[in-house]
């Protein structure tokens, strides 16, 4: 039983004929150069964009499930976050759960995970980028979903708070959820179990990293060349 | 050649002396108002008057609105280009007018009148003269006759209203304002024996908003309203506060003009003078 | 940001102050009233203070109370809607519809008939406009193309009022009258317009269990569907309860700028953005405004209330650019 299974989405002038499969627990990565119809690809298994071809999550049919039990199945982290409003962060981040009776489940817990406890009651309309994300992160773990999409998560962050979402991502796997995220580091992907390639609206390759992270694709999606080596890798302490 | 040159010279100075003989600048006047309508339709000659304002053959605003029927009529937009197609020579316009067009007339070469006073029957008086004296020696005559007539009513109303006891009227509004002194009502009121609460109770000047809370405590006699049936005039009245709770409403006490009478402002005020004392005070009219 | 206590005392105080201006409201008019008559005139036992109260004061205040109810509550609504601190209760076209159906009605003449008249004109008008709205806008309502369209029904319905206003110049009364509805007044309002205005208090009611959603909403659309809000329903009832809200404020006080504006603002900058305050204290608020600005205006000698609440925009404008910057 399949976590997450997308079969040929299509949405005009953004992706063609994709479809990727995913197991429960899975780690994976979405990489492609800009344009490529990542976020698409990504709201799409959402349930936020409409598109030909179908979206399942564990066997069920999305346009079945009603609203507010999507809420409950899926987590999605937008790009950027605009916040027009002066809510706290503390209350941002219990809005995810919503669509679990509205109780504050769990928000102490990932506050601390984000690094946000002393920015609780901040409003979040005078964040920095990076801590936006991290809200937005925040709240998607409280919603505590199965299948979490994130686009971009690390991108605004430094590479310590990066690391420690790659941690929690990892640690929220173990436990069984699906992980989903689109990312620019192609080092980073090579740490992920599975890696989704999009290039120009079409899938170009879906797999473990070492098969799909060729240097042949490299080139040919990226235009970068590619060598095994032992570069820097970051540890958390 | 030479006989051809000196027979159409010959012709044309007999055309133009035929020409220039007709009546020595011949008037042609635009009317923009319905003031000057009324005295333009008392003092010219049917040849002289060229236009009428829009509003001429309304009957709710014109005392001359049957006569004004003959006449052609400015549309409601007019512009000097709109006046001038009637080729006047002279165009009566009113303070109220247009600056813009009062002053394109007199670039375009056209005497301009400009009503300024109109409040009292004397400054009435004084418009008539004025307009009579541009209009001819026949008008002029007729202007004296038309001021003799008026005055003559005048005094007979002034003797026939001897002795009564003022009634005390309003002028209600739908919009909110009601006239006060220095109005055309208040002249009415002044001319028909009657006392306008709105200014000796209320103190209001020209159209002003009434207190509507204090006119529930005014001893009003009469309400003064204009149209053709009193009881369709009241009904507008017997929905809008605060008139709908005043007692002369209720009971119907209603002095009734004709609609033009309300607002007039030339020498046929004197007609509503009339209207209004006969309603106020039938007994004295037999 | 403001203390917390602030937020726990905020709707108590509002509903005090409420209280008081409604208080004063009855106490004050351009005919002088003891305490005493306005006892006995609420108690029916003078008959000319009854009047006034009963029939003058009374339904003046109910009618100010819901129409700033419904105005600010209403603004509360396009604001989260919009994601924008700026948006007010006319950007969608509703009041220059109820402005266009009322001054349609006062130039053809038909505005005398009946005290029932303008109001339905104006209500009639106002559901046309925003049907042709969201018809403008269509697949989704996105917000960008919904604006778009208010813009130009907007400048269409200021034309078809200016033409009037223009076209029917033969009669100064029908101007002045059209020209006090766009002013906005609640002179001689009557139990009528209580009635026409009564559907605001359950529109203010509906609004209620909205605030949770509206929340989720005013951080994202797409975000508040992620997390299991149906954004399409909840925009469809948003717009629905702003329309009728304006509607109903229109149709029985004319054009009345800057409450849902203003009052929303004001109070997310004093409680915080969480609906579940700002609905309620939004309704109080709007109500205490307006009638605030119709005390000011009857001891101004009757200065239209419109005047009243755009002289106080105006300057709040001014401030809160400099309070930006």
């Amino acid at each position: 039983m399949t976590s997450l299974t997308v079969t040929n989405a299509s949405v005009s002038g953004r992706i063609a004929d994709v479809g990727l499969s995913l197991a429960p627990g899975m780690l994976a990565g979405l990489v492609g150069p800009n344009g490529s119809g990542k976020s698409t690809l990504l709201q799409v298994a959402a349930g936020l964009l409409p598109a030909t071809g179908g979206v399942s999550w564990s066997g069920r049919e999305v346009n079945e499930i009603l609203i507010p039990e999507r809420g409950r199945l899926t987590a999605w982290v937008p790009q950027e976050a605009r916040f027009e409003f002066g809510f706290s962060v503390r209350s941002v981040v219990a809005q995810g759960r919503y669509a679990r009776g509205d109780d504050e489940c769990g928000v102490d817990e990932a506050l601390r995970q984000l690094d946000l406890t002393s920015l609780a009651h901040r409003p979040v309309n005078r964040l920095s980028g990076g801590e936006k994300q991290r809200v937005m992160l925040a709240r998607a773990l409280v919603t505590e979903a199965p299948l979490q999409l994130w686009d971009e998560p690390l991108a605004p962050l430094d590479p310590r708070h990066a690391l420690e979402v790659l941690t929690h991502a990892r640690r929220l796997t173990r436990a069984g959820t699906t992980v989903l995220f689109s990312l620019h580091d192609l080092r980073a992907a090579y740490c992920l179990d599975f890696v989704v390639v999009l290039h120009q609206g079409r899938l170009r390759a879906a797999g473990p990293p070492e098969k799909v992270l060729t240097p042949e694709l490299l080139m040919e999606v990226f235009g970068v060349r590619a060598k095994q080596s032992l570069g820097l890798t970051l540890e958390l302490p | 050649m030479p006989l051809l040159r000196s027979t159409l010279t010959f012709f044309l100075w007999l055309a133009a002396v035929l020409l220039a003989s007709g009546e020595p600048s011949a008037v042609r006047v635009v009317s923009q108002t319905v003031g000057t309508d009324e005295l333009l339709l008392a003092l010219a000659e049917p040849s002289q008057i060229a236009a009428l304002s829009h509003l001429a053959r309304e009957s709710v605003y014109s005392a001359v609105a049957d006569e004004a029927k003959n006449y052609p009529q400015l549309s409601p937009t007019c512009d000097l280009e709109g006046a001038l197609q009637f080729h006047p020579t002279l165009i009566l316009c009113a303070n109220y007018s247009r600056v813009e067009l009062v002053t394109q007339a007199r670039r375009a070469g056209l005497k301009v009148i400009v009503f300024e006073k109109y409040r009292t029957i004397e400054d009435a008086y004084e418009n008539l003269r004025l307009l009579a004296r541009e209009l001819g020696p026949t008008a002029e005559a007729k202007a004296e006759r038309i001021i003799a007539d008026c005055e003559r009513r005048i005094a007979d109303l002034r003797k026939r209203l001897e002795g009564a006891k003022p009634l005390r009227v309003i002028a209600p509004s739908t919009y909110g304002l009601i006239p006060g002194d220095d109005s055309t009502f208040q002249d009415l009121c002044d001319h028909a024996g009657a006392e306008n609460l709105a200014f000796t109770l209320g103190k209001l000047h020209g159209h002003a908003v009434p207190p509507n809370e204090q006119m529930l405590t005014w001893p009003v006699d009469r309400v003064v309203l204009s149209g053709d049936n009193a009881e369709k005039a009241l009904a507008v009245f017997r929905q809008t506060p605060p008139y709908l709770f005043m007692p002369a409403v209720k009971e119907g006490r209603v002095a009734l003009l004709k609609h033009y009478q309300l607002s007039c402002v030339s020498h046929r005020r004197v007609d509503g003078y009339e209207q209004l004392a006969r309603a106020l005070y039938p007994e004295r009219f037999p | 940001m403001t203390p917390p206590w602030v937020h726990r005392v905020a709707f108590p105080v509002a509903l005090f102050l409420l209280g008081l201006l409604a208080l004063t409201s009855l106490a004050i008019g351009d005919m002088h009233l003891s305490p005493v008559r306005i006892f006995s005139g609420l108690l029916h036992r003078d008959e000319l203070a009854a009047t006034i109260l009963w029939n003058i004061r009374l339904p003046r205040m109910l009618v100010s109370m819901m129409v700033g109810a419904a105005l600010a509550s209403s603004g509360l609504v396009m604001q989260a809607y919009f994601r924008n601190s700026l948006a007010s209760p006319g950007l969608l076209g509703v009041s220059s519809g109820g402005a266009a159906g009322a001054v349609v009605m006062i130039g053809l003449g038909w505005a005398s008939a009946s005290i029932f008249v303008l109001p339905v004109a104006a209500i009639l008008g106002a559901m046309i406009s925003t049907t042709v709205v969201i018809m403008l806008a269509r697949r989704g309502a996105s917000t960008e193309r919904l604006l778009l369209a208010g813009v130009a029904l907007n400048a269409l319905l200021g034309a078809v009022t200016s033409y009037v206003l223009a076209n029917f110049t033969l009669s100064y009364e029908r101007n002045a009258r059209i020209l006090f509805w766009m002013l906005g007044g609640l002179e001689d309002r009557t139990w009528e317009h209580v009635l026409m205005a009564s559907p605001i208090i359950l529109a203010g009611a509906l609004l209620w269990p909205l605030g949770r959603p509206m929340d989720l909403l005013s951080l994202g659309a797409r975000e508040a569907q992620s997390l299991g809000v149906d954004i399409k329903r909840l925009r469809r009832s948003m717009l629905a309860l702003s329309t009728v809200l304006t509607a109903l404020a229109t149709a029985v006080a004319g054009t009345v700028g800057f409450v849902g504006l203003i009052v929303p603002h004001l109070l997310r900058l004093l409680v915080g953005p969480e609906h579940k305050r700002l609905v309620p204290l939004t309704l109080i608020g709007g109500a205490a405004f307006v009638l605030a600005c119709d005390l000011i205006s009857r001891s101004a000698g009757g200065l239209r209330v419109g005047i009243v609440t755009s002289l106080i925009g105006g300057p709040f404008f001014i401030w809160l650019l400099r309070r930006q910057a």
